[in-house]
Protein backbone atom coordinates (compact mmCIF):
# COMPACT_ATOMS: atom_id res chain seq x y z
CA UNK A 1 0.00 0.00 0.00
CA UNK A 2 2.30 2.75 -1.19
CA UNK A 3 2.85 5.39 -0.43
CA UNK A 4 2.08 4.45 3.17
CA UNK A 5 3.64 1.31 4.48
CA UNK A 6 7.03 1.78 1.81
CA UNK A 7 7.37 5.61 3.57
CA UNK A 8 6.97 3.95 7.43
CA UNK A 9 3.82 5.72 7.93
CA UNK A 10 1.80 2.45 8.96
CA UNK A 11 3.49 -0.41 9.20
CA UNK A 12 3.67 -3.37 6.39
CA UNK A 13 1.42 -5.97 9.11
CA UNK A 14 -1.54 -3.98 7.48
CA UNK A 15 -0.73 -5.20 3.62
CA UNK A 16 -2.89 -7.42 3.38
CA UNK A 17 -5.81 -5.85 5.03
CA UNK A 18 -5.45 -2.62 2.54
CA UNK A 19 -4.86 -6.06 -0.08
CA UNK A 20 -8.07 -7.37 1.11
CA UNK A 21 -10.38 -3.92 1.43
CA UNK A 22 -8.91 -2.52 -2.22
CA UNK A 23 -10.15 -6.20 -3.60
CA UNK A 24 -13.48 -5.89 -2.02
CA UNK A 25 -13.67 -2.65 -3.12
CA UNK A 26 -12.90 -3.76 -6.80
CA UNK A 27 -14.53 -6.81 -7.21
CA UNK A 28 -17.91 -4.49 -5.72
CA UNK A 29 -17.10 -2.09 -8.97
CA UNK A 30 -16.79 -4.81 -11.23
CA UNK A 31 -19.83 -6.11 -10.35
CA UNK A 32 -22.21 -2.75 -9.93
CA UNK A 33 -20.50 -2.40 -13.71
CA UNK A 34 -21.80 -6.05 -15.32
CA UNK A 35 -18.65 -7.35 -15.46
CA UNK A 36 -18.77 -10.53 -13.58
CA UNK A 37 -21.03 -11.20 -17.30
CA UNK A 38 -18.82 -13.51 -20.51
CA UNK A 39 -21.16 -11.90 -22.25
CA UNK A 40 -20.40 -8.50 -21.57
CA UNK A 41 -16.81 -8.90 -22.00
CA UNK A 42 -17.35 -10.88 -25.17
CA UNK A 43 -19.08 -8.38 -26.28
CA UNK A 44 -16.31 -6.21 -27.07
CA UNK A 45 -15.72 -8.02 -29.69
CA UNK A 46 -18.92 -9.29 -31.09
CA UNK A 47 -19.70 -5.82 -31.60
CA UNK A 48 -22.73 -5.45 -29.39
CA UNK A 49 -21.26 -4.06 -25.72
CA UNK A 50 -18.29 -1.56 -25.27
CA UNK A 51 -18.61 -0.87 -22.30
CA UNK A 52 -15.36 -2.42 -20.91
CA UNK A 53 -13.52 -1.05 -23.35
CA UNK A 54 -15.00 2.31 -22.66
CA UNK A 55 -14.74 2.07 -18.69
CA UNK A 56 -10.99 0.86 -19.07
CA UNK A 57 -10.22 3.59 -21.32
CA UNK A 58 -11.78 5.98 -19.27
CA UNK A 59 -9.93 4.92 -15.97
CA UNK A 60 -6.23 5.12 -18.17
CA UNK A 61 -7.17 9.05 -19.58
CA UNK A 62 -8.79 10.09 -16.31
CA UNK A 63 -5.71 8.65 -13.94
CA UNK A 64 -2.62 9.44 -16.65
CA UNK A 65 -4.41 13.50 -16.68
CA UNK A 66 -4.83 13.17 -12.87
CA UNK A 67 -1.45 12.17 -11.74
CA UNK A 68 0.15 14.53 -14.17
CA UNK A 69 -1.80 17.43 -12.99
CA UNK A 70 -1.13 15.94 -9.11
CA UNK A 71 2.29 15.66 -10.13
CA UNK A 72 2.53 19.14 -10.58
CA UNK A 73 0.94 20.51 -7.47
CA UNK A 74 2.95 18.31 -5.67
CA UNK A 75 0.57 15.94 -4.01
CA UNK A 76 2.18 13.10 -5.54
CA UNK A 77 6.02 12.55 -6.69
CA UNK A 78 6.06 10.74 -9.77
CA UNK A 79 8.97 9.72 -9.62
CA UNK A 80 8.24 7.21 -6.93
CA UNK A 81 5.80 5.71 -8.49
CA UNK A 82 6.29 1.13 -9.41
CA UNK A 83 6.45 1.08 -13.41
CA UNK A 84 6.48 -2.90 -14.52
CA UNK A 85 9.78 -3.53 -16.62
CA UNK A 86 8.39 -4.39 -19.93
CA UNK A 87 9.73 -7.89 -21.19
CA UNK A 88 8.68 -7.19 -24.63
CA UNK A 89 8.49 -11.06 -26.18
CA UNK A 90 7.25 -12.52 -23.31
CA UNK A 91 4.76 -9.56 -23.33
CA UNK A 92 3.72 -10.06 -26.46
CA UNK A 93 3.05 -14.00 -26.07
CA UNK A 94 1.76 -13.28 -22.42
CA UNK A 95 -0.96 -11.06 -24.47
CA UNK A 96 -1.69 -12.95 -27.29
CA UNK A 97 -2.89 -16.35 -24.64
CA UNK A 98 -4.48 -14.16 -22.76
CA UNK A 99 -6.10 -12.57 -25.50
CA UNK A 100 -7.70 -15.84 -26.67
CA UNK A 101 -8.24 -16.83 -23.32
CA UNK A 102 -10.54 -13.93 -23.26
CA UNK A 103 -12.69 -14.32 -26.28
CA UNK A 104 -12.82 -17.71 -25.60
CA UNK A 105 -13.76 -17.49 -21.59
CA UNK A 106 -15.58 -14.29 -21.75
CA UNK A 107 -13.66 -13.36 -18.85
CA UNK A 108 -10.68 -11.89 -17.20
CA UNK A 109 -8.83 -13.14 -14.55
CA UNK A 110 -10.31 -10.62 -12.17
CA UNK A 111 -13.86 -10.36 -13.72
CA UNK A 112 -13.78 -14.43 -13.67
CA UNK A 113 -13.38 -14.29 -9.85
CA UNK A 114 -16.22 -12.15 -9.85
CA UNK A 115 -18.23 -14.18 -11.55
CA UNK A 116 -16.92 -17.25 -9.23
CA UNK A 117 -17.90 -15.06 -6.02
CA UNK A 118 -21.78 -15.31 -7.52
CA UNK A 119 -21.91 -18.21 -8.46
CA UNK A 120 -21.70 -18.51 -12.14
CA UNK A 121 -20.78 -21.76 -13.13
CA UNK A 122 -18.52 -20.88 -16.43
CA UNK A 123 -16.84 -18.55 -14.03
CA UNK A 124 -16.21 -21.72 -12.00
CA UNK A 125 -14.84 -23.24 -14.96
CA UNK A 126 -12.98 -20.58 -16.01
CA UNK A 127 -11.18 -19.82 -12.47
CA UNK A 128 -10.29 -23.39 -12.25
CA UNK A 129 -8.66 -23.68 -15.42
CA UNK A 130 -6.56 -20.43 -14.70
CA UNK A 131 -5.26 -22.21 -11.33
CA UNK A 132 -4.35 -25.39 -13.22
CA UNK A 133 -2.84 -22.79 -15.88
CA UNK A 134 -0.74 -21.20 -13.01
CA UNK A 135 0.07 -24.97 -11.49
CA UNK A 136 1.60 -25.94 -15.36
CA UNK A 137 3.58 -22.68 -15.65
CA UNK A 138 4.69 -22.65 -12.06
CA UNK A 139 5.84 -26.52 -11.93
CA UNK A 140 7.91 -26.10 -15.70
CA UNK A 141 9.11 -22.78 -14.68
CA UNK A 142 12.69 -23.67 -15.49
CA UNK A 143 11.39 -24.53 -18.98
CA UNK A 144 9.77 -20.94 -19.38
CA UNK A 145 12.34 -18.70 -17.82
CA UNK A 146 14.84 -17.95 -20.64
CA UNK A 147 11.85 -16.79 -22.38
CA UNK A 148 9.97 -14.87 -19.00
CA UNK A 149 13.03 -12.88 -18.39
CA UNK A 150 14.13 -12.00 -21.94
CA UNK A 151 14.17 -9.01 -23.50
CA UNK A 152 13.93 -6.19 -20.70
CA UNK A 153 13.44 -2.71 -21.20
CA UNK A 154 13.67 -2.25 -18.00
CA UNK A 155 11.43 0.25 -16.36
CA UNK A 156 10.61 2.31 -19.74
CA UNK A 157 7.59 4.63 -20.44
CA UNK A 158 5.83 4.41 -23.75
CA UNK A 159 6.04 7.94 -24.36
CA UNK A 160 9.73 7.81 -23.88
CA UNK A 161 10.35 4.58 -26.09
CA UNK A 162 8.53 6.69 -28.63
CA UNK A 163 10.17 9.38 -28.34
CA UNK A 164 7.19 11.99 -27.99
CA UNK A 165 6.77 14.56 -24.75
CA UNK A 166 4.67 13.01 -22.47
CA UNK A 167 1.96 16.09 -22.86
CA UNK A 168 1.46 15.32 -26.17
CA UNK A 169 1.52 11.48 -25.32
CA UNK A 170 -1.29 11.86 -23.18
CA UNK A 171 -3.16 14.19 -25.61
CA UNK A 172 -3.19 11.66 -28.30
CA UNK A 173 -4.60 9.07 -25.59
CA UNK A 174 -7.47 11.20 -24.94
CA UNK A 175 -8.17 11.57 -28.23
CA UNK A 176 -7.98 8.32 -29.67
CA UNK A 177 -10.27 7.08 -26.89
CA UNK A 178 -12.65 9.73 -27.04
CA UNK A 179 -12.79 8.76 -31.07
CA UNK A 180 -13.38 5.86 -30.11
CA UNK A 181 -16.17 5.82 -27.36
CA UNK A 182 -17.89 7.54 -30.76
CA UNK A 183 -17.23 5.23 -33.13
CA UNK A 184 -18.31 2.30 -30.90
CA UNK A 185 -21.03 3.81 -29.86
CA UNK A 186 -22.05 4.20 -33.44
CA UNK A 187 -21.01 0.23 -34.28
CA UNK A 188 -23.26 -0.32 -31.12
CA UNK A 189 -26.22 0.85 -32.55
CA UNK A 190 -25.88 -1.21 -35.92
CA UNK A 191 -25.16 -4.43 -34.42
CA UNK A 192 -27.84 -6.55 -33.08
CA UNK A 193 -28.89 -6.22 -29.70
CA UNK A 194 -28.11 -9.23 -27.31
CA UNK A 195 -30.58 -9.52 -24.35
CA UNK A 196 -28.19 -10.70 -21.24
CA UNK B 1 -26.10 11.82 -27.15
CA UNK B 2 -25.96 12.52 -23.77
CA UNK B 3 -25.11 16.32 -22.70
CA UNK B 4 -23.14 14.64 -19.83
CA UNK B 5 -21.12 12.51 -21.98
CA UNK B 6 -20.54 15.50 -24.18
CA UNK B 7 -19.61 17.63 -20.73
CA UNK B 8 -17.08 15.16 -19.76
CA UNK B 9 -15.32 14.17 -22.99
CA UNK B 10 -14.69 18.15 -23.39
CA UNK B 11 -13.03 18.83 -19.92
CA UNK B 12 -11.08 15.86 -20.60
CA UNK B 13 -9.69 17.28 -24.52
CA UNK B 14 -9.59 20.55 -21.83
CA UNK B 15 -7.36 19.21 -19.20
CA UNK B 16 -5.46 16.85 -21.90
CA UNK B 17 -4.16 20.29 -23.41
CA UNK B 18 -3.53 22.03 -20.48
CA UNK B 19 -0.73 19.21 -20.13
CA UNK B 20 1.39 21.10 -23.25
CA UNK B 21 1.68 24.35 -20.61
CA UNK B 22 2.41 22.48 -17.86
CA UNK B 23 6.36 22.88 -17.31
CA UNK B 24 8.38 19.63 -16.52
CA UNK B 25 8.53 19.20 -13.13
CA UNK B 26 11.40 18.15 -11.47
CA UNK B 27 11.30 17.21 -7.73
CA UNK B 28 12.18 19.87 -5.69
CA UNK B 29 11.29 18.53 -2.52
CA UNK B 30 13.66 19.82 -0.20
CA UNK B 31 15.61 17.24 2.15
CA UNK B 32 14.27 15.93 4.78
CA UNK B 33 15.61 17.68 8.28
CA UNK B 34 16.40 14.10 9.65
CA UNK B 35 18.61 13.45 6.89
CA UNK B 36 20.46 17.07 6.39
CA UNK B 37 21.05 16.61 10.01
CA UNK B 38 22.94 13.37 9.56
CA UNK B 39 24.58 14.66 6.97
CA UNK B 40 25.69 17.56 8.76
CA UNK B 41 27.37 14.93 11.37
CA UNK B 42 29.06 12.39 9.18
CA UNK B 43 32.56 12.72 9.25
CA UNK B 44 33.17 11.33 6.09
CA UNK B 45 33.16 14.14 3.82
CA UNK B 46 36.35 15.47 5.69
CA UNK B 47 39.89 14.66 4.47
CA UNK B 48 43.10 15.95 6.74
CA UNK B 49 45.32 18.72 5.64
CA UNK B 50 47.96 15.46 5.97
CA UNK B 51 46.10 13.20 3.80
CA UNK B 52 46.22 15.86 1.51
CA UNK B 53 49.49 16.34 1.50
CA UNK B 54 50.83 12.88 0.79
CA UNK B 55 48.40 12.16 -1.90
CA UNK B 56 49.94 15.04 -3.59
CA UNK B 57 53.68 14.59 -2.66
CA UNK B 58 52.51 10.93 -4.02
CA UNK B 59 50.43 12.61 -7.58
CA UNK B 60 47.57 10.46 -6.69
CA UNK B 61 46.28 10.93 -10.14
CA UNK B 62 42.65 10.56 -8.37
CA UNK B 63 42.98 13.32 -6.74
CA UNK B 64 41.22 16.85 -7.80
CA UNK B 65 41.30 20.14 -5.84
CA UNK B 66 39.22 23.21 -6.38
CA UNK B 67 39.86 25.74 -4.47
CA UNK B 68 36.67 28.02 -3.95
CA UNK B 69 38.17 30.74 -3.11
CA UNK B 70 38.08 34.32 -5.08
CA UNK B 71 40.11 34.14 -8.11
CA UNK B 72 42.56 37.23 -6.39
CA UNK B 73 43.11 34.50 -3.63
CA UNK B 74 43.58 31.79 -5.90
CA UNK B 75 46.37 33.98 -7.76
CA UNK B 76 48.36 34.76 -4.09
CA UNK B 77 49.10 31.44 -3.15
CA UNK B 78 47.13 28.03 -3.59
CA UNK B 79 47.74 24.30 -3.45
CA UNK B 80 49.85 22.51 -6.13
CA UNK B 81 48.14 21.48 -8.92
CA UNK B 82 44.56 22.74 -7.62
CA UNK B 83 41.92 24.29 -9.80
CA UNK B 84 39.93 27.38 -8.93
CA UNK B 85 36.24 27.55 -8.98
CA UNK B 86 35.30 30.58 -6.96
CA UNK B 87 31.86 29.64 -4.79
CA UNK B 88 30.44 32.53 -6.91
CA UNK B 89 29.84 30.58 -9.74
CA UNK B 90 29.77 26.54 -8.94
CA UNK B 91 26.91 26.50 -10.37
CA UNK B 92 27.82 27.78 -13.62
CA UNK B 93 27.67 25.38 -16.33
CA UNK B 94 31.24 26.34 -17.42
CA UNK B 95 32.09 23.73 -14.02
CA UNK B 96 29.67 21.27 -14.91
CA UNK B 97 32.72 18.62 -16.90
CA UNK B 98 33.94 19.20 -14.17
CA UNK B 99 31.96 18.25 -11.20
CA UNK B 100 30.18 15.51 -12.95
CA UNK B 101 32.34 12.75 -12.47
CA UNK B 102 32.78 9.91 -10.59
CA UNK B 103 36.26 8.63 -10.68
CA UNK B 104 37.64 11.41 -9.14
CA UNK B 105 38.08 12.82 -5.60
CA UNK B 106 37.18 16.18 -5.48
CA UNK B 107 38.55 18.19 -2.70
CA UNK B 108 37.02 21.65 -2.19
CA UNK B 109 39.19 23.88 0.26
CA UNK B 110 38.90 27.41 1.80
CA UNK B 111 41.04 29.67 3.73
CA UNK B 112 38.80 28.16 6.83
CA UNK B 113 35.73 26.04 6.48
CA UNK B 114 32.75 27.47 5.99
CA UNK B 115 33.11 28.37 2.05
CA UNK B 116 34.30 24.65 1.10
CA UNK B 117 31.40 23.59 3.46
CA UNK B 118 29.21 26.23 1.04
CA UNK B 119 30.21 24.00 -2.06
CA UNK B 120 29.77 21.01 -0.38
CA UNK B 121 26.32 21.23 0.42
CA UNK B 122 25.71 22.72 -2.88
CA UNK B 123 27.24 20.11 -5.28
CA UNK B 124 25.65 17.19 -2.88
CA UNK B 125 22.49 18.86 -3.83
CA UNK B 126 23.21 18.66 -7.55
CA UNK B 127 24.43 15.57 -7.12
CA UNK B 128 27.26 15.52 -7.53
CA UNK B 129 29.30 12.71 -6.63
CA UNK B 130 32.81 11.95 -4.46
CA UNK B 131 33.20 15.06 -2.71
CA UNK B 132 35.32 16.34 0.55
CA UNK B 133 36.03 19.04 2.50
CA UNK B 134 40.21 19.43 3.26
CA UNK B 135 39.22 19.97 7.24
CA UNK B 136 40.49 23.17 8.33
CA UNK B 137 41.22 24.88 5.00
CA UNK B 138 44.23 26.80 4.00
CA UNK B 139 44.70 27.88 7.32
CA UNK B 140 45.25 24.59 9.19
CA UNK B 141 47.62 23.93 5.86
CA UNK B 142 49.87 26.33 6.76
CA UNK B 143 49.87 25.31 10.94
CA UNK B 144 50.30 21.97 9.90
CA UNK B 145 51.95 21.41 6.83
CA UNK B 146 53.99 24.20 6.25
CA UNK B 147 55.17 25.28 9.89
CA UNK B 148 54.18 21.97 11.80
CA UNK B 149 54.83 22.57 15.41
CA UNK B 150 57.36 20.28 16.91
CA UNK B 151 55.13 18.10 19.62
CA UNK B 152 56.04 17.79 23.18
CA UNK B 153 58.82 15.55 24.28
CA UNK B 154 56.56 13.61 26.35
CA UNK B 155 54.01 12.98 22.91
CA UNK B 156 53.38 9.74 21.57
CA UNK B 157 55.56 7.75 18.61
CA UNK B 158 52.74 8.37 16.38
CA UNK B 159 53.18 12.22 16.69
CA UNK B 160 56.69 12.31 16.49
CA UNK B 161 56.13 10.16 13.16
CA UNK B 162 53.48 13.01 12.13
CA UNK B 163 55.95 15.50 12.68
CA UNK B 164 58.79 13.84 10.74
CA UNK B 165 55.85 13.40 7.44
CA UNK B 166 54.80 17.25 8.08
CA UNK B 167 58.68 18.37 8.44
CA UNK B 168 59.19 16.71 4.99
CA UNK B 169 55.90 17.83 3.49
CA UNK B 170 56.84 21.45 4.75
CA UNK B 171 60.40 20.76 2.48
CA UNK B 172 58.21 19.43 -0.28
CA UNK B 173 55.48 22.34 -0.54
CA UNK B 174 58.26 25.00 0.48
CA UNK B 175 61.62 24.01 -0.56
CA UNK B 176 63.30 24.78 2.51
CA UNK B 177 66.20 23.54 4.21
CA UNK B 178 66.20 20.25 6.06
CA UNK B 179 65.96 20.74 9.50
CA UNK B 180 67.93 18.00 10.32
CA UNK B 181 66.36 16.47 13.97
CA UNK B 182 68.51 17.22 17.17
CA UNK B 183 70.71 14.61 18.55
CA UNK B 184 69.22 13.78 21.91
CA UNK B 185 72.12 13.49 24.06
CA UNK B 186 72.19 11.19 26.47
CA UNK B 187 73.66 12.50 30.04
CA UNK B 188 75.83 10.49 31.51
CA UNK B 189 73.76 8.67 34.53
CA UNK B 190 75.94 9.00 37.84
CA UNK B 191 75.01 6.32 40.44
CA UNK B 192 76.36 7.77 44.11
CA UNK B 193 76.70 4.69 46.23
CA UNK B 194 75.95 5.23 50.13
CA UNK B 195 79.10 4.24 51.93
CA UNK B 196 78.74 1.22 53.49
CA UNK B 197 78.12 1.21 56.89
CA UNK B 198 80.66 -0.31 59.01
CA UNK B 199 79.33 -3.50 60.52
CA UNK B 200 79.74 -4.43 63.84
CA UNK B 201 82.54 -6.67 64.23
CA UNK B 202 83.28 -9.09 66.78
CA UNK B 203 80.23 -10.78 68.34
CA UNK B 204 80.04 -14.61 67.66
Amino acid sequence: MGPLIPQGIISGEWNNVFALLIGVVFGFFLEGSGFSSSRKLAGVFYGYDFIVLKFFFTAAITAAVGMIYFGYVGWIDLDMIYVNQSYVSSLIIGGVIMGLGFIMGGFCPGTSVCGAAIGKIDAWVFTGGMFIGIFIFSEAFPLFEGLYNSDNLGSIKIYESLGISRAFFVFALILVALGMFYVTGIIQKKVKKVEY
Amino acid sequence: MNLRYIFFAALLVVLGAGLFFLPEKTNTNEMAPEKLHAELFDQTRYVSTDEVAERIINQDPSLFLIDVRTADYYAEYSLPGAANIPLEDLLSPNWEDYLTQEYMDVVFFSNGDIYAEQAWMLANRMGYKNFYIMKGGLNCWFETIIKPVKPESTASNNEFDLYKFRNGASQYFTGGELILSEEIVAEAITVTRKKKKTVASGGC
